[in-house]
């Protein structure tokens, strides 16, 4: 399959450690790929670069086939962006704001801004200063998404939506996968791309710690588990469950990280009283400690 | 003390520029009065003489002189009237970054959150503005301090403190007022925008009454009125009391309201909002079709701050003309020869000449300020996405460049016709018979001005955006005064020809086609590096 997004040794190098580092990444056409990592990782460092909007210290991107550096303003007709800083147009009305855009690209059909817009529920006769966070956000999808490209670039896309939305975003980006195009998805939060992606890469510092297919990524999944006992912990027996890691015990009070089936650990406290059972999806974070450490 | 501290770091970029201007120009006034007045009471009453009667063509922005034949009678004149002006515009932005700057870079919630209260907010900002003016006043008195005292005629410090007060309270005043106005609307730039016109209407009022125009009590509503009853450094002069007591009170006054503004508003949102309408949703983008257009969406966008801007000039415009007659009678009828040296350098021979070299070198200049506050939005559009929200769309960066000079010409164009046609009006009902053809050729030359700053503002922004605007500034300002005091001082021609408005020259004396072809290849040399600046830079960085 055709490679939509294709880097090699991609570097952007700000100093002192910060930006991106010879990443080499291939994401196929029509493919949902999530690209996560911790703030500060170098996400949007990376989506900067394959937007044409930073020059690459070294290395290249290719976006459906076009050089990202080079060819900037073609790779553009192909592509819709929602950027992870969303901009200030004070008190520019959303309609405005939206016209500007369409004029600007000259591709934007209003019916399908219309359409976008009732389905984000967004206002487009507000002032762009009088919007929520949640719906600057709207506003930036619909204008990545109403021109229906052929590949959608989307830094942290469901930052400030409430749950409703997010599902309704999620909708989006299966109708557009559904017509062939592909989807770049950056975030911090593993349940947002496990939504959506097919495939997953991990950055940390600067580097690809990772490539997988979502269901490898399960593999990866840990959850932070913490138990409290009515009476004294059964420390030999927990400690002898397989895929408990990094057990720290305190009184009546055991947590760690959990891998894996849970069968075990139930029937491990199956004979022992416990008043609290706690178990939460870790932060990447606390992934990336249990991994890569 | 946090809020305090807080405060004055962010007028530290102001308390440089004005000090530094302050004691520049304090120390050339200073020392360049010494080296002109003559140094013997004959030479220095013939000196006097000639600067008033050229100080009576320049009522317009300078006070009224006295005591021209004394280093503290030239200062107050030439020097302290023009630096009040100078703290004012500092002041004017420092009020609207105050009041509604910090607020659309979300600090004013920041602070709010963490417990500070609104009342205490203000205070803080207004001490902290009150302490850097105060220190920033103190170094432009101690540079005219110094001038003088080096020019063999050092200032009394009792005065010079007293003359420091007055300049401060106006500062207070101007600085009070925009706060007070920022309350009102919700952007820094329409408070900017509002205030800078209400402030120059009260300069006006104050120019109109002492040029001689009876604008009856009403004067006394112009802070700018009330400042100059205050001659402490003149023979016989003094601190006026009650004017003095009078732009206190008022800056209080304004303080106040501006507090019980602040503490009955929503944060983000204006003083008095209008009823709510009803509510009905909109899907579609906006039909307005210059919004899609290239250069006229730019140029729609800001519509408003057009029009503000063309009003102003107009107003200016019609003022300036209005004067003209009786400024070139008077001065006709002097036969001092620097006077004459003056009229002859400066091309003026007849009303008409006048309106060239008065209006149209006031419309340089202004222009090219228009054009520095659109190199400011330039810079600010990076630093707030909106660039990367442009260029996220199939468009190349020389485009963006092309397309943001040539709405800044399309704009100054607007703004030349509307004030040229006041001037025309002006003109012609007070009965001074202008020449179409140079006129119109003199407006239309304006034209490459703005498009030479243009080029070298988009230059600058790409290069250094956070400095584009205070270098160009300097360009215009620093050109200006190098055009209007080489005539008067008589100083050689390469301090005229540094100034960029030399290559505008006299078009309404004279045609000089060099000059314009060279405006245009500075602004076309100016457009091809910021192509180049933009293209190579990181967007956002």
């Amino acid at each position: 399959m055709p490679s939509a997004i294709s880097t090699q040794g991609l570097t952007k190098d700000y100093g002192a450690g910060r930006g991106i580092f010879d990443l080499d990444l291939t994401v196929a056409e029509g493919e949902v790929f999530g690209f996560l990592g911790p703030n500060g990782a170098g996400k949007t460092t990376t989506i900067k670069l394959l937007m044409g909007l930073s020059h690459p210290t070294r290395g290249s991107a290719t976006i459906l086939g076009l050089d990202a550096d080079r060819d900037a303003v073609a790779v553009k007709r192909k592509v819709g962006y929602v950027p992870g800083e969303l901009p200030q147009f004070g008190g520019w009305r959303g309609s405005e704001i939206v016209a500007y855009i369409a004029g600007l690209r000259g591709d934007l059909d209003d019916r399908e801004v219309e359409a976008v817009a009732k389905r984000l529920d967004l206002d487009l006769g507000r002032k762009y200063r009088e919007y929520s966070h949640g719906n600057k956000q709207k506003l930036a999808l619909l204008l990545a998404f109403a021109h229906r490209p052929a590949l959608l670039i989307l830094d942290e896309p469901t930052s400030g939506l409430d749950p409703l939305h997010q599902q309704e975003f999620y909708g989006l980006v299966r109708d557009a996968r559904a017509r062939g195009a592909t989807i770049f998805i950056s975030s911090h939060v593993l349940s947002e791309v496990e939504h959506v992606c097919d495939r997953v890469g991990i950055v940390r510092e600067g580097r690809l710690a990772t490539v997988g297919q979502l269901d490898q990524l399960a593999g990866m999944r840990a959850h932070r588990v913490e138990i409290v006992f009515a009476g004294t912990p059964p420390i030999e027996r927990i400690r002898a469950i397989p895929g408990f890691d990094q057990i720290a015990v305190e009184d009546h009070r055991v947590s760690g990280m959990f891998r894996g089936d849970f069968e075990p650990l139930l029937a491990a406290l199956a004979s022992s009283r416990v008043t609290k059972f706690e178990s939460r999806e870790p932060s990447l974070e606390e992934i990336f400690l249990g991994f890569y450490r | 003390m946090t809020l305090l501290r807080l405060a004055v770091r962010s007028h530290r970029t102001g308390l440089i520029m004005t000090a530094l201007a302050g004691t520049v120009g304090g120390l050339l006034n200073s020392i360049g009065f010494a080296q002109i007045a003559g140094d013997n009471p004959a030479a220095r009453a013939l000196f006097a003489q000639q600067m008033e009667l050229l100080a009576r063509q320049l009522t317009y922005l300078l006070p009224a002189p006295a005591q021209l034949d004394t280093m503290a009678g030239y200062l107050v004149w030439r020097w302290f009237g023009s630096v009040a002006l100078i703290y004012g515009f500092w002041a004017l932005l420092a009020g609207t970054g105050a009041g509604r700057g910090d607020e659309e870079r979300g600090l004013i919630e920041l602070w709010l959150s963490a417990g500070a209260s609104r009342t205490r907010l203000i205070a803080a900002r207004v001490a902290g503005f009150a302490a850097v003016a105060a220190i920033s006043i103190a170094v432009m008195l101690a540079g005219a301090a110094i001038g003088a005292a080096i020019g063999q005629e050092p200032l009394p410090i009792g005065p010079l403190a007293l003359q420091g007060v007055a300049i401060w309270i106006l500062t207070l005043v101007v600085f009070a007022f925009a706060l007070l106005v920022a309350q009102l609307v919700t952007t820094r730039r329409s408070a900017t925008g509002i205030s800078g016109i209400l402030v120059l209407v009260l300069f006006m009022l104050n120019a109109a009454a002492r040029s001689g125009i009876d604008v009856g009590a009403i004067r006394w509503l112009s802070p700018f009125y009330l400042y100059e009853r205050s001659t402490p450094l003149l023979r016989g002069g003094s601190l006026d009391t009650l004017a003095t007591v009078m732009l206190a009170l008022g800056a209080l006054a304004l303080v106040v309201l501006a507090v019980v503004a602040f503490v009955s508003r929503d944060v983000g949102g204006p003083l008095f909002r209008g009823a709510p309408g009803k509510a009905t949703v909109k899907w579609r983008p906006a039909r307005d079709p210059l919004l899609r257009m290239p250069v006229l969406a730019i140029v729609d966008q800001q519509r408003v701050w057009i029009v503000a801007w063309a009003l102003g000039l107009a107003l200016l415009a019609g003022f300036l003309t209005s004067i003209t007659k009786t400024t070139v009678d008077a001065l006709g009828n002097s036969d001092i020869p620097m006077l004459r040296a003056y009229f002859e350098r400066a091309g003026i021979n007849a009303y008409a000449d006048f309106v060239g070299v008065i209006w149209f070198s006031t419309l340089v200049l202004l222009i090219s300020l228009f054009v520095a506050v659109q190199v400011n939005g330039w810079a600010a559009d990076d630093a707030e996405g909106r660039l990367e929200a442009i260029l996220s769309a199939p468009v190349s960066r020389a485009r963006v460049v092309v397309e943001r000079i040539t709405a800044v010409v399309v704009a100054c164009a607007v703004l030349v016709a509307v004030s040229s046609l006041a001037v025309y009006l002006t003109a012609t009902s007070t009965g001074i018979s202008l020449p179409a053809g140079r006129f119109v050729f003199a407006s239309a030359a304006v034209l490459p001005v703005a498009y030479a700053f243009s080029g070298l503002g988009h230059a600058l922004v790409g290069w250094r955006p956070r400095i584009a605007v205070a270098i160009l500034g300097a360009l215009a300002v620093v050109g200006y005064f190098a055009q209007q005091f080489a005539p008067l001082f008589q100083w050689p021609d390469w301090v005229t020809n540094i100034s960029l408005y030399a290559l505008y020259g006299t078009p309404m004396s004279k045609d000089d086609w060099g000059g314009i072809a060279t405006l245009i290849a500075i602004g076309l040399a100016g457009t091809a590096v910021a192509i180049v600046t933009m293209r190579r830079r990181d967007v956002g960085r």
